[in-house]
């Protein structure tokens, strides 16, 4: 039977690979994208809180994962537009190269 | 563990291990979307259908497309001077992320809650989610609303600041 | 009578479960000596009952995707003046068939330099969604594959995976031509997706629930006279039937919003590098794409399986299903492509506040009380007005310019 601590070690180990993907990788893209893994492994987290927690009536696990799929979306998108600008001044998205705060 | 879960985290780990490590940037978001469909069959498999749905509906639809949009825009289809496997970089990554995994699976393992199976009729239907946030969550869905919004325009904007430079 | 027709296809789904089940138990007599447990031959019967399903949907719609390529050669044929295909079969009809085998026996052609991997996927890929898309809608009374009470939305995420389904087609060839297709057919789709989504809601506001089988339900009546409650009567129903056609017109790639694969300008687009039976599965996806949005399309507004009991309920479900891809053959051999900035103004500027527009228009009917004839009557006098108003706005303010000619520059 699959029990709560199967489902957290899971979602762990997917943070543990985005986060991996975060810090290592030089292409800003897949930095977003890591970010967008480690975003999953915290939904599939709290759906799985709620799915085995003792209020599975709130919802608040499913409502939690909503707001979070919502909110990932959103920094997609910036996230993206920013780097498709990065590109334009830089001609790069390597994260390395951005090393200045002035545009 | 049954079947489902094993067939499902192998679908996501490895998902998640290649969109993370492979050079070329396109196979990456395609196994990216793989992931994604892996952690929406998780979702199915918890009961919570809508989630799933919502989860293939913005990430396969709507976040992958715009990642191959960024990455035909920028030219880059290939990291070619990403540092190799066993460079310094990619070893301090494993460490990082080893250790950030290894206080989780710590956390959890010593943990007698997580050891519980999943309780029976266990449901999310529709109607029930969005009673609940037009109801106790309704500050936080029109926030998130409004940041939609934000994010929208705030993408465009960002995305068109050459066109009105060159005005 | 009428119900035993009506019910045909689940009587004899019925009998053929029947059947599995007394074969099922016949072999097990024979090997173990003993009938199946009671557990045993429930579970033979929901497996075969699945497989039923799934035999019956993409047989009847295989079958369909053929009369559609039919029908469509005869219909542009007829437009454009000429015979069409004449040669197989009486009137042609059996052109579907020489055409697969043609497609089967063709070689199979991967470029050099192509992705092999996704090359090779995305046929499979691409297909799919499209045929998933049919697990959500309801064929007939009690014909419906699932009863998900999420089944709109999972109609529409469902059809959002084959988006990345093109485009692995178009970079996967490593074509140029394919890969404009591509990202055409992409920008076109995430488009486009958000008016047809947009054209749904009203429909789910009405009803409360996203299920299928409840919304066909609310819009049935009973007596002879079973249409007079479908959406599409209404001011706002009439108004999303429209913007649901255009948009599942352009989402399913067709005429005039064919510019993913115009064959004047990119050859055919993203499965330019796609032969024998590759491509034939590309056409596929598309036909039976489109027979599934035309499918959504009869849910949403023209009532589902319901119709006067003169024909059963599965054939009023497919008789309007294919009444729209008429629609759509119709519209190809009428229009003219349309140029890329058009079809996004079109999207952003037209659809897209109109939409939401008819969004409140909805609500507003909600709201209005219906209780008397004459009360439903005002409402449908003040939403139809509403309607009329959003209109007017839209096309006379916000998308002025989108129609304007461009001017071109040649040479400068």
């Amino acid at each position: 039977m699959t029990t709560l601590a199967h489902f957290q070690l899971l979602a762990s180990m997917l943070f543990a690979v985005g986060l991996f993907g975060a810090v290592t990788r030089r292409n800003a893209i897949v930095v977003l994208l890591s970010i967008e893994i480690m975003f999953n492994a915290a939904n599939l987290s709290l759906v799985a809180f709620w799915r085995y927690g003792p209020h599975p009536e709130q919802l608040s696990g499913v409502v939690f994962a909503i707001f979070g799929i919502t909110i990932a979306a959103a920094e997609a998108a910036v996230g993206l537009a920013l780097v498709i600008v990065i590109y334009r001044y830089y001609k790069s998205i390597e994260v390395d190269k951005m090393r200045s705060l002035k545009g | 563990m049954d079947v489902t879960f094993i067939i499902l985290s192998l679908i996501t780990v490895v998902g998640a291990i290649w969109a993370v490590t492979l050079r070329n940037l396109i196979h990456g978001v395609l196994s990216l979307v793989l992931f994604f469909f892996g952690v929406a069959g998780f979702f199915f498999y918890l009961n919570a259908d809508f989630v799933g749905w919502v989860q293939i509906l913005v990430y396969v639809g709507a976040v992958a497309i715009l990642a191959i949009f960024a990455i035909m825009l920028t030219h880059n289809l290939t990291a070619k001077d990403e540092p190799g496997f066993f460079s310094l970089r990619w070893l301090t990554g494993m460490a990082i992320a080893a250790a950030v995994g290894a206080v989780l699976w710590f956390a959890i393992k010593n943990n007698a809650a997580m050891l519980q199976t999943a309780p029976a009729g266990v449901t999310s239907s529709v109607a029930d989610i969005g009673r609940k946030m037009m109801t106790d969550w309704v500050v936080p869905f029109e926030v998130v609303s409004l940041l939609l919004t934000a994010a929208m325009i705030g993408a465009i904007v960002i995305a068109m600041e050459q066109i009105s430079h060159r005005k | 009578m009428y119900n035993f027709f009506d019910q045909l296809i689940l009587t004899l789904g019925a009998w053929v479960v029947g059947l599995v089940v007394a074969c099922g138990n016949g072999v097990s007599k024979f090997c173990c000596g003993q009938p199946l447990s009671e557990a045993a031959a429930h579970n033979v019967a929901a497996g075969t009952e699945i497989v039923l399903i799934c035999v019956t949907i993409y047989g009847v719609f295989a079958l369909c995707f053929g009369l559609a390529t039919w029908l469509e050669r005869k219909m542009l044929a007829r437009i454009q003046n000429r015979y069409g295909p004449n040669r197989v079969g009486p009137f042609g009809l059996f052109q579907f068939v020489a055409d697969g085998v043609k497609m089967l026996t063709k070689e199979d052609i991967v470029p050099a330099r192509a992705d092999k991997l996704v090359h090779f996927l995305a046929p499979a890929v691409v297909l799919a969604p499209a045929l998933l898309m049919f697990a959500f809608l309801p064929f007939g009374r009690n014909m419906a594959p699932t009863n998900l009470d999420t089944a709109v939305i999972a109609f529409f995420a469902v059809g959002a995976g084959s988006e990345m389904a093109l485009f692995m087609a178009g970079w996967g060839s490593r074509n140029k031509y394919s890969i404009l297709g591509a990202m055409r057919a992409v920008a076109q789709m995430i488009s486009y997706e958000i008016p047809l989504v947009l054209a749904a809601v009203p429909v789910v506001m009405v009803v409360g629930s996203l299920s299928t089988s409840q919304i066909v339900a609310a819009q049935g009546a009973d007596g002879f006279l079973d249409m007079s409650r479908w959406f599409v009567w209404t001011p706002w129903g009439f108004a999303g039937f429209i913007l649901f056609l255009v948009a599942a017109t352009a989402e399913s790639n067709r005429c005039p919003f064919d510019l993913p694969e115009g064959e004047s300008e990119l050859v055919a687009g993203f499965h330019v590098e796609y032969s024998g039976f590759k491509f034939a599965l590309f056409f596929m996806a598309e036909y039976i794409g489109m027979m599934a949005m035309a499918g959504l399309g009869v849910t949403l507004f023209l009532g589902g399986w319901h119709g006067p009991k003169l024909l059963p309920s599965w054939m009023w479900f497919m008789g309007k299903g294919f009444l729209i891809v008429c629609w759509l053959i119709w519209l190809r051999g009428t229009l003219p492509r349309l140029r890329v900035d058009q079809l996004m103004a079109f999207a952003w500027k037209a659809m897209l506040p109109f939409a939401l527009f008819n969004i409140f228009t909805t609500a507003v009917w909600f709201h209005l009380p219906k209780a008397t004839l004459l009360q439903s009557a005002v409402a449908w006098l003040v939403t139809a007005a509403l309607v009329a108003a959003a209109y007017w706005v839209v096309s006379r303010f916000v998308c002025r310019r989108a129609g304007a000619l461009r001017v071109y520059h040649y040479a400068s």
